[in-house]
């Protein structure tokens, strides 16, 4: 009953046997199991280590990105900024001219003339309106500064071809007043005899204007001006007898209670060719003098024309008052101007050759002059140059219109 | 005192008419075009006074600048835009000359006379003339065999590219003729078109 089989006591051997060795062998298989699992931990360890090490860099990358953008919001909002000051809707400019010359004659001996300052404004607002005004100072003889008001209009843009302009204003009739008379733009350092202050053609206006352009086909136009305005006054003679210049420097007074009508029509047949026609009329009286009115009238025409380097231009203005028997000065007056001028310009000199002829007819002999005038410009710039120029006068023997003059302006626009 | 009255009807109603019959309102304009811009400077700018360089004045100071010389002048407004847009095309420098310069020196894309032909006569013609002598005081003469042509066409493309002063002229021709749409390609097609027009 006892008897084991042989092969079971191999079993039983065998299973004692085993269970003697099994904690040895599960001892061992666990330190490699810890050893490996040590070296697992050791690498995740370096792994996180790895990927803190690499989320901080992330982290300080997201950093830069959010600065970047920052920046890049300052930078637009600078540029906004920026851009604004070329965007808003007034703006302002001052622009002008200014002079400075000498002058020799017989009568008036050799001198430093005249310095003159004349800044230009614009006020602007949108493309709308447009403020523009001149001042012109000037140094006189007796080293006082005259000031005055050239112009001051505010003008309204309507539409593209019709500018509604009010106050005072530099008179359309003729071209050499209106546009030429700034230092830098004559080509001499003197106005041609009758366009000057007092002379045949009107200086300035207060009033109001129409004026514009119309294109006429592909490169012909017109331009025009209408006006209404104050008008001229009469100046009489020391003795109060006779009119013996007609004040044109834009009054703000209307003592005739009459208004002046006027304007020019510009014509361009073709580019750098312009042929003008102007005037203006109304009845005038003798300011403060209680007598009837008698009748006022100016004609202009003017021409101009460009070819490549030479400059031709010419205009004429006549300026008419009627008689009136029952005024203190009843003697009609008639004052009568015109001038033709060349300028070639030597490029490559900077230099620029003006000769110009001027004839200025008044019923007052004294005011009567026959002037011609060589001349030659040195450019610097478009806008800066020195002027040196000799009249021919021949009017009234021993008077100023009479008198030969040597000048020479140095004349800047800017 | 009646008729003064009547005049200040009859201006205040022409007042009124102008702003009735007003095509487009004077507050939104159409925008300006730098290439007939260029023709409008070229056309009208000298009839009265010399020509300014573009370079004088800022974008903005062009504008009030544009605004008196409109009515001084007798421009349209559409006409003073263009032009206004002409010089603030004209106006810049180192900005964007620099990468133009660049551009010209890299080449490959078809030259044609005939491309260079209708550049030309948009934006050359203004101030070099419909027959190449110069249409204004100190543009050269293009006809002249000893002139401006005898230069390598390297050194005609970096002028036309970034502007130029001739020796003597009292003013520069603008960065790509004052019209910065114009491509390099297109700058050589009509320098092309200048030789074999004038260059004989």
């Amino acid at each position: 009953m006892n008897k084991t089989k042989p092969y079971m006591k191999g079993v039983l051997a065998l299973a004692v046997a085993s269970g003697l060795a099994l904690p040895a062998v599960t001892r061992a298989a666990g330190d490699e199991e810890l050893a490996a699992m040590k070296a697992r931990v050791e690498a995740l360890e370096k792994e996180l280590a790895q990927m803190r090490a690499l989320l901080e860099k992330k982290l300080e990358a997201k950093a830069d990105t959010q600065e970047v953008e920052q920046l890049k919001k300052e930078v637009a909002t600078a540029s906004s900024n920026a851009q604004e000051w070329k965007e808003y809707d007034s703006r302002v400019h001052l622009g002008g001219y200014a002079s400075a010359g000498f002058a020799g004659s017989t009568v008036d001996g050799e001198r430093f003339t005249p310095v003159q300052f004349a800044p230009i404004l614009h006020y602007q607002w949108r493309d709308l309106l447009l403020l523009e005004s001149e001042l012109e100072l000037q140094v006189q003889r007796d080293g006082t500064t005259e000031v005055g008001l050239e112009y001051l209009t505010i003008d309204l843009f309507l539409n593209d071809y019709i500018t509604f302009l009010a106050g005072k204003f530099l008179s359309p009739v003729g071209n050499f007043r209106q546009n030429l008379h700034p230092a830098w733009i004559n080509k001499l350092p003197s106005a041609p005899s009758g366009f000057g202050h007092d002379q045949a053609a009107p200086v300035a206006e207060v009033g109001a204007q129409f004026r514009g352009g119309v294109p006429l086909g592909e490169r012909a136009k017109v331009n025009y001006s209408i006006y209404v305005a104050n008008g001229p006054t009469l100046d009489l003679s020391p003795a109060g007898d006779e009119i013996e210049a007609l004040g044109s420097e834009g009054a703000v007074s209307n003592d005739d209670d009459e208004f002046v009508f006027g304007g020019r029509l510009g014509f361009l047949p073709i580019p750098h060719l312009e042929l003008g026609v102007s005037g203006a009329c109304c009845s005038i009286a003798v300011a403060g003098a209680q007598e009837a009115s008698r009748s006022y009238s100016v004609l202009g025409f003017d021409a101009a024309w460009k070819w490549r380097n030479l400059d031709l231009r010419g205009e004429y203005v006549r300026s008419r008052v009627g008689s009136e028997i029952t005024s203190v000065a009843p003697d009609g007056q008639r004052w009568e101007a015109f001038y033709v001028q060349a300028a070639y310009r030597l490029t490559p000199f900077k230099l620029e050759p003006v000769v110009r002829y001027a004839n200025y007819d008044s019923t007052h002999a004294d005011q009567e002059q026959e002037q011609w005038t060589v001349g030659i410009n040195y450019l610097f710039a478009p806008q800066a140059m020195a002027k040196l120029a000799y009249e021919f006068n021949d009017g009234l023997q021993d008077t100023r219109t009479d008198d030969d003059r040597f000048l020479l302006q140095f004349a800047y626009g800017f | 005192m009646k008729r003064n009255s009547v005049i200040a009807v009859t201006l205040w109603g022409g007042l009124l008419f102008s702003i009735g019959t007003t095509p487009a309102t004077a507050d939104d304009p159409a925008r300006g075009d730098a290439t007939r811009g260029a023709r409008t400077w070229a056309d009208n700018c000298d009839r009265c006074h010399n020509m300014r360089d573009p370079r004088d004045f800022r974008d903005d100071e062009w504008r009030s600048i544009m605004a008196h010389m409109r009515v001084r002048g007798g421009l349209t407004g559409q006409e003073a835009r263009d032009v206004v847009a002409f010089l603030q095309a004209s106006n810049y420098r180192q900005a964007t000359a620099a990468p133009v310069a660049a551009a010209a020196t890299t080449g490959g894309e078809e030259v044609s006379p005939g491309r260079g032909e209708a550049v030309y006569n948009q934006t050359c013609v203004a101030c070099h003339g419909a027959d190449g002598k110069g249409a204004l005081p100190g543009v050269p003469d293009f006809t002249d065999p000893s002139g401006r042509l005898g230069k390598s066409d390297e050194v005609l493309l970096k002028h036309i590219v970034e502007g130029f002063q001739s020796p003597g002229s009292p003013m520069a021709m603008p960065p790509k003729g004052g019209n910065p749409d114009l491509t390099v390609p297109e700058l050589r097609s009509a320098l092309a078109y200048i030789r074999e027009r004038f260059g004989k």
